[in-house]
């Protein structure tokens, strides 16, 4: 049977669950996809049902953090050859550039003996429990392009991104609650694309919660509290709606797309009672936001940010952003002089990611959680223009990931001797995506959309799903 | 080189003559130990999941002897013998851009196991026989492609005849009725007049009518009163901003690039204005193509006609584009693609870009024809490169007259520029000061303490961007963590006194007008203020903070803080300290001294009068010289050529060289090939745009169907393709496009047919019997129910205010926008106006599904979200148009309740309030007996707003 474009189009609540379910060839239309955010069959058994993406803005430096080179201390200050990813595509050419070692001391910590460096000394007490990538490598040199291939797997296209596409395969978790939202995002390098649904029907798009350079305190879904009624108006002009749609209803009978706008306004009405309660934190104990930092200057926003992310996921929202970042060209975490600017940064996000990962753990929710934490490329070992900070380098950096499914207590893959080239047990962007989507019960060869004239996925044609880190 | 295959392979060639032949056997029986021991389990486990049936990447199979033997996009990855294989040097990880496997290196056994195997000459057991069967292209040849519906000539059209013969209004509907009455369905009655009104008043301007329209309809009874409206519609300006943003639509309009680091586009208004332009004009289709593709090749009549077709061609230059991108080959390749993929789906359906890599897997697009115009399009300039490259513009011709002053005010400007730069050099050679934009702090008198020395709080962001500035660089405070950072500058005084204290900072428009610099001396603390917006007024570097007396040993500070300056950046540069006189009052300078200063300063202030003189005349002069437009427009390349296919659409891999040229799937006998020394495009414009191409007239055809009557004949509006859909009436098709063309391409009429038709004018009530054999409404049964667009929720809420400026054209975006980041969309003027940025829209578009501009598509989405309703419920540019609205009524109209609540639905919905709605009104309005506030009615307004019969079109 050939199907009808203008439903296709569609994405009311009544509509587009038959196209989630037609292009989804290997799975099977069941009675609750009629309700395109309603949960649905995987492609095999889940290790994770949510993730929370610690979103590190600018680029942390992995030979600074995570990664421990001590050939970079012994060739501190030597000029040597390095194919400098910026100059190679600018210029072709291969230059000298200064090994510059890290001005942190690294320690060994846990049962598993991760090095860590002086910028985290709360996360490098959760070792045990973290799996980290150190083999990653990326598309794209200049932020821009890392930021949307990082989100959406493509530089120049517009795609979906990763929440998207997790939103769309997986439908929400929650009936009061959109199943992706981003804390905070920034405006810049792609802004909205980062978050959006691209051609996916807009259902699946990421809610922002706030924005970069607003005080978590003040974030809060767009529209969700009027800025003039008081509430007893808005319960009789919500009451009022409801009696004017039923009796225009009457003159479209058998037109279900009434009943999805009416769907709509009730959703948003259940929202508007809700999402305030899951993000006012005041009802967390005082040993709680102290875990995320809350209440110090340093730590007071992105701890807020921390413990709302558990909120969310707690409330059933399948894909939770948390973004430090801000919205200049030349983002937080990126130091190309004055590299002990990371120290400031490490600090505001130490002790809440800390308390994040603690948190979750107590409460269990760790076991089908996944926590990923990265930027969207590392630096490079050597001194940009023999100057004080790094440059980008997209060609090898850490990322961690922790929870759902994923080995404990982990390292997996290498950079070469100056950490400059991931060169073992290499993840790309585009392996981590289906990697990411494997551990929630998707596979990234199957989750489709069709658009047109031909099916696009998250990865394109690429990806290798890495299946040694699988607890 | 000393190894070469040539020598290797002789080599082993005589060793294998001179074996006697159960050596041989030998020889083959531990080749083949050899190869299944160590290089078949290798090559199973990593390469052949990339390089095998499933993937062929870089076109290199390693499956079979007779796979590699073959080679890859790159060559031979195995030369039997050759230590220097491509597939050694990818093992050993020699080249940063072939490194295999990708996931790291084999361990070193490994790679000398594959080095010995080649070297032994690569024995290999496997055959091709499993290999043969999957290499067969599915991909459709160009005479079967020339048998699909879509590439067949258009037929002139035979109209059907109708068992009920009275019904049909004209020839649409007698095709429309002969599919009904072949599926048993009856049509549904006609649409209430009320109904009518609305639904053609929207979708021919875009605007609800008005009271006054309404009343003139409603009491015409004459049988023409239907058709007098029509034409009075699309005769209407609105017609084009309606119908101009449906062609915005299908070309990605944008005023912005997109991507990461987007940026404007100050001049795409332009175009906008040429679109809603020529279809108020009703130009005819197939001109408006040929201006957008190659406006700039054509020849023109007037200075008007050659500015409107330079600017058209901005279609081409409009697209998202990474200009930050750093390999400026593949850039350009991007661009050229997306230019292609764009034309192709916007203008015949086609998805042409999938034959960018291979042959298009299910349309008759070979990669040759993808690359016989993408070297159309390579030869074609749309773009300068930099560090972040741009798009070209061309400068528009003046008037005549405008032409003349132009040259003799040049001339003036030239002079008096010459003046002012003498004047002054000599000016600052008697002060001394080097201009430029930075100051050296050792040329500046008395002591200066720079941000690089001063003590900072919180993040200050370095900065050379605006002039002028002390020493290398100044700091900003990123507009951040307001009152939290603070700038502290200690002099190193070296003796007591009363000295003037100036600050020194970089001007500009986004500064903070109250910036507080607290100055700590003997008398206590001052706090003086200063607007940052303003230029300095000494020597446009500094601002004089005052003169305090100062104790040396007493720690004289300066502090720069951030608090109240919400409205701003914060500029911290350099503090200057210039004693005025010491601290026992002895005076600075010597009679003689300051007699020579007076001296001097007289003659530098001359010198300065000059320069202030001559300032102004340039300045005045600039004023008076007509502008140059630009437009975004592209120019043919100095030297036009073919390109080469690129290999799997890599840009440095470069294949055969592919003469310029057309879809041959499209293309007819007779068809003029292409100037070799011209770009192509005029060629490619007349091809597109030719009555014998058979997608173009049905292409647009169809989009008017749908843009009418809510879903097109063909369903997949931008896809003619076989992943398509197929049309429902393709006869109905051929006779729409066939008279377009019969009526000179002109959409008006196009238009006119099908909104006059009976099909067009039906109610949307669902008939039972016709719901059951019709659901989708394929077959026009009755009308589909359509929903108003983002820019009509947004331009009705507006007229309902009275908010809305009908002001036509011009371009939109605020002065001073640097950045789409942040852009905040106040103005209320029609939604086509609204700037539209890649990564910023006003929200009420972007709920709504408004067309997203980072993609190509001719089809609204049609969304039912949660978002959509918060904005109706509670967005403050909603609540202000309901008070708006509101408060015009009641200083209007105060009246009887039932009087005044007919009026505002007829404002809003069109039609007279429904018993049972009038019922829940008046409960609302009863609340607060009697509703003597606005308030009340502000409810009512947003209800309306919110409703079902708002939202969409009966």
């Amino acid at each position: 049977m050939r199907s009808n474009r203008r439903n296709l189009l569609k994405s009311t609540a009544c509509g587009f669950g038959y196209l989630a379910a037609a292009s989804m060839a290997q799975r099977e239309a069941s009675a609750e996809s009629q309700n395109p955010l309603a949960a649905k069959p995987v492609h095999f058994p889940a290790r994770a049902k949510r993730v929370i993406f610690v979103f590190m803005q600018g680029g942390p430096s992995h030979v600074d953090t995570f990664d421990y080179k001590p050939l970079l201390e012994k060739h501190d200050g030597e000029d040597r050859t390095f194919d400098d990813a910026r100059v190679l595509a600018k210029t072709k050419t291969i230059t000298k550039h200064r090994v510059f070692k890290s001005p942190w001391k690294f320690k060994q910590y846990g049962e598993c003996g991760q090095y860590v460096s002086d910028l985290f000394p709360n996360i490098a007490q959760h070792v045990d429990d973290l799996c980290f990538l150190k083999g990653m490598h990326t598309d794209g040199v200049a932020h821009g392009p890392a930021t949307l291939f990082l989100h959406t797997g493509s530089i120049n296209f517009v795609r979906p991104s990763v929440g998207s596409w997790v939103q769309y395969g997986l439908g929400s978790e929650s009936e009061n609650l959109p199943g992706f939202v981003t804390l905070q995002p920034s405006m810049g390098n792609g802004g909205p694309r980062n978050y959006g649904n691209a051609f996916l029907p807009a259902i699946y798009q990421g809610t922002p919660v706030g924005r970069a350079g607003v005080s978590a305190l003040e974030a809060q879904i767009r529209n969700l509290t009027n800025p003039k009624l008081k509430s007893g108006e808005q319960r009789r002009q919500f009451e009022a709606l409801r009696k004017i749609n039923a009796i225009q209803k009457n003159s479209h009978a058998g037109d279900t797309e009434m009943d999805a706008m009416i769907n709509s306004y009730e959703l948003a009405w259940r929202m508007q009672r809700s999402v305030p309660d899951i993000l006012d934190l005041s009802s967390e104990s005082e040993h709680v936001q102290k875990m995320y930092g809350i209440g110090e200057k340093e730590t007071d926003d992105f701890g807020r940010q921390c413990l709302m992310a558990r909120r969310l996921s707690e409330a059933g929202v399948r894909y939770i952003q948390v973004n430090y970042g801000d919205n200049t060209n030349n983002p937080r975490w990126d130091q190309h002089s004055n590299l002990e600017k990371h120290a400031d940064h490490a600090m505001k996000v130490d002790k809440p990611i800390a308390g994040l990962l603690a948190d979750l753990k107590q409460r269990g929710l760790l076991e089908d959680t996944l926590v990923w934490w990265g930027g969207e490329f590392g630096r490079t070992p050597y001194a940009q223009a023999n100057g004080t900070g790094r440059d980008h380098n997209p060609y090898g950096f850490t990322s961690f990931v922790a929870g759902g499914g994923v080995k404990a207590g982990f390292s997996y893959g290498e950079t070469d001797e100056f950490g400059h080239h991931a060169v073992q047990d290499k993840i790309h962007m585009h392996d981590w995506h289906a990697t990411l989507l494997h551990l929630l019960g998707l596979d990234h060869e199957k989750l489709t959309f069709r658009y047109s004239g031909r099916e696009f996925r998250l990865t394109d044609v690429h990806g290798e799903v890495i299946t040694d880190i699988f607890a | 080189m000393p190894n070469s295959p040539f020598i290797i392979a002789f080599v082993i060639i005589v060793q294998c003559l001179t074996l006697s032949t159960n050596e041989r056997v030998l020889a083959e029986d531990t080749s083949v130990e050899f190869f299944e021991k160590h290089i078949r389990p290798v090559l199973v486990q990593h390469c052949i999941r990339c390089h095998g049936p499933e993937k062929i990447q870089g076109g290199l199979r390693l499956d079979s002897r007779e796979a590699w033997q073959a080679g890859g996009d790159s060559g031979a990855a195995i030369v039997p013998g050759d230590d220097q294989s491509l597939l050694l040097k990818a093992l050993g990880y020699e080249d940063i851009s072939l490194e295999m496997p990708p996931r790291g290196k084999l361990p070193k056994q490994t790679i000398e196991h594959f080095q010995k195997w080649i070297r032994d000459g690569a024995f290999d057991p496997r055959s091709n026989d499993e290999m043969a069967s999957s290499a067969k292209s599915s991909a459709p040849t160009l005479a079967d492609g020339k048998e699909f519906w879509a590439f067949q000539p258009v037929k002139p059209p035979v109209v059907p005849d109708n068992l009920h013969e009275a019904w049909p209004k004209n020839d649409v509907d007698r095709f429309v009725l002969a599919k009904l009455e072949e599926k048993g369905i009856k049509p549904a009655g006609d649409a209430a007049k009320q109904n009518l009104l609305r639904r053609l008043t929207y979708d021919l301007t875009g605007l609800p009518p008005t009271k006054a329209q309404i009343e003139r309809f409603i009491t015409d009874k004459s049988g023409d009163a239907t058709d007098k409206l029509i034409d009075r519609l699309l005769q209407s300006g609105h017609f084009g901003e309606r119908w101009g943003r449906h062609w915005l639509d299908v070309v990605r309009f944008a005023e912005s690039s997109g991507g990461g680091r987007t940026l404007l586009f100050p001049d795409a208004w332009r175009y906008r204005d040429y679109v809603i332009d020529a279809f108020n004009q009703d130009m005819p289709f197939d001109q408006f193509l040929k201006e957008q593709i190659a406006g700039d090749l054509l020849t023109s009549n007037s200075r008007l006609d050659r500015e409107r077709k330079l600017v058209a061609t901005g279609f081409l230059m409009l697209g998202p584009t990474n200009y930050e991108m750093q390999d400026k080959d593949i850039l350009e390749m991007d661009v050229v693609d997306e230019q292609l993929d764009t034309m192709g789906k916007a203008m015949l359906g086609m998805t042409i870009g999938c034959a960018r890599c291979h042959d298009h897997k299910f349309d008759p697009i070979p990669t040759r024809d993808y690359y016989a115009l993408a070297g159309i399009l390579k030869s074609t300039h749309s773009m300068n490169h930099s560090n972040v490259s741009a798009w070209n513009t061309v400068e528009l011709p003046l008037s005549e007259r405008d032409e003349d002053v132009f040259l003799a005010s040049s001339q003036k400007l030239k002079v008096a520029e010459m003046q002012l730069a003498a004047a002054t050099r000599t000016w600052k050679r008697m002060t001394g000061n080097a201009g430029g934009a930075s100051v050296d702090p050792k040329s500046l008198s008395g002591v200066v303490v720079d941000s690089i020395d001063a003590e900072v709080v919180g993040a200050w962001k370095k900065s050379t961007s605006v002039q002028r500035y002390v020493g290398a660089d100044y700091t900003h405070d990123e507009q951040m963590d307001k009152g939290a950072k603070s700038v502290t500058y200690r002099p190193k005084l070296t003796e007591s006194g009363r000295y003037e204290v100036f600050a020194s900072y970089s001007p500009g428009a986004n500064r903070a007008k109250n910036v507080p610099y607290r100055i700590k001396h003997i008398g206590g603390e001052t706090v003086v203020h200063v607007n940052q917006r303003n230029k300095p007024s000494i020597d446009a570097l500094m601002e004089s903070l005052g003169i305090f007396e100062f104790d040396h040993q007493r720690e004289p500070t300066v502090v720069l803080a951030t608090q109240g300056t919400d409205d701003g950046v914060v500029i911290a540069d350099a503090i200057i300290w210039r004693l005025v006189s010491g601290a026992a009052g002895k005076e600075l300078a010597s009679t003689e001294e300051s007699l020579a200063d007076v001296a001097r300063q007289q003659k530098a202030a001359a010198a300065k009068a000059e320069v202030d003189r001559l300032t102004k005349e340039v300045k005045s002069l600039k004023q008076s010289i007509p502008k140059r437009q630009v437009a975004m427009a592209p120019r043919d390349t100095e030297s036009p050529t073919d390109i080469h296919i690129a290999i799997r659409g890599m840009a440095h891999q470069k294949g055969e060289l592919v003469p310029r040229g057309v879809l041959q799937v499209a293309a007819w006998e007779g068809l003029q090939s292409v100037d070799t020394e011209a770009s192509g495009r005029a060629e490619l414009a007349d091809w597109i745009a030719h009555e014998n191409n058979p997608l173009t007239a049905r292409v647009i055809a169809n989009r008017v169907w749908y843009w009418t009557m809510g879903r097109g004949i063909v369903a997949s509006v931008d896809n003619f393709g076989s992943t398509g859909d197929e049309p429902t009436h393709p006869e109905l098709l051929d006779y729409l496009a066939y008279s377009l063309v019969q009526n000179g391409w002109s959409i008006k009429k196009l238009i006119r047919e099908v909104v006059s038709s009976r099909a067009y004018q039906l109610s949307t009530h669902v008939e039972e019997h016709g719901q059951q054999l019709d659901a989708d409404n394929q077959f026009y049964g009755r009308r589909a129910v359509k929903r108003l667009r983002a820019e009509d929720i947004r331009d009705s809420m507006l007229m309902a205010s009275g908010n809305l400026d009908l002001t036509m054209g011009g371009s939109t975006i605020k002065k001073g926008t640097s950045s789409e980041y942040g852009y905040q969309f106040e103005g209320r003027r029609r939604s086509v106006y609204v700037p539209v940025f890649r990564n910023r829209l006003p929200e009420i578009f972007e709920v709504f599904d408004f067309a997203d501009p980072n993609i190509q598509g001719g089809a609204r989405m049609a969304s039912n979200v949660a978002s959509q309703a918060l904005l109706l419920m509670n967005q403050p540019f909603v609540m202000e148009q309901a008070a708006d609205a509101a408060k015009r009524l009641v200083e209007k109209h105060s009246g009887e309740r039932h009087e005044m609540l007919r009026r505002v639905y007829q404002e809003v919905l069109g039609r007279e309030p429904l018993e049972q709605e009038q019922q829940v009104m008046m409960d609302l309005l009863a609340v607060n007996n009697p509703p003597k506030t606005y308030s009340q009615w502000a409810m009512i307004y947003r209800l309306l707003f919110q409703c079902i019969d708002f939202r969409y079109l009966n």
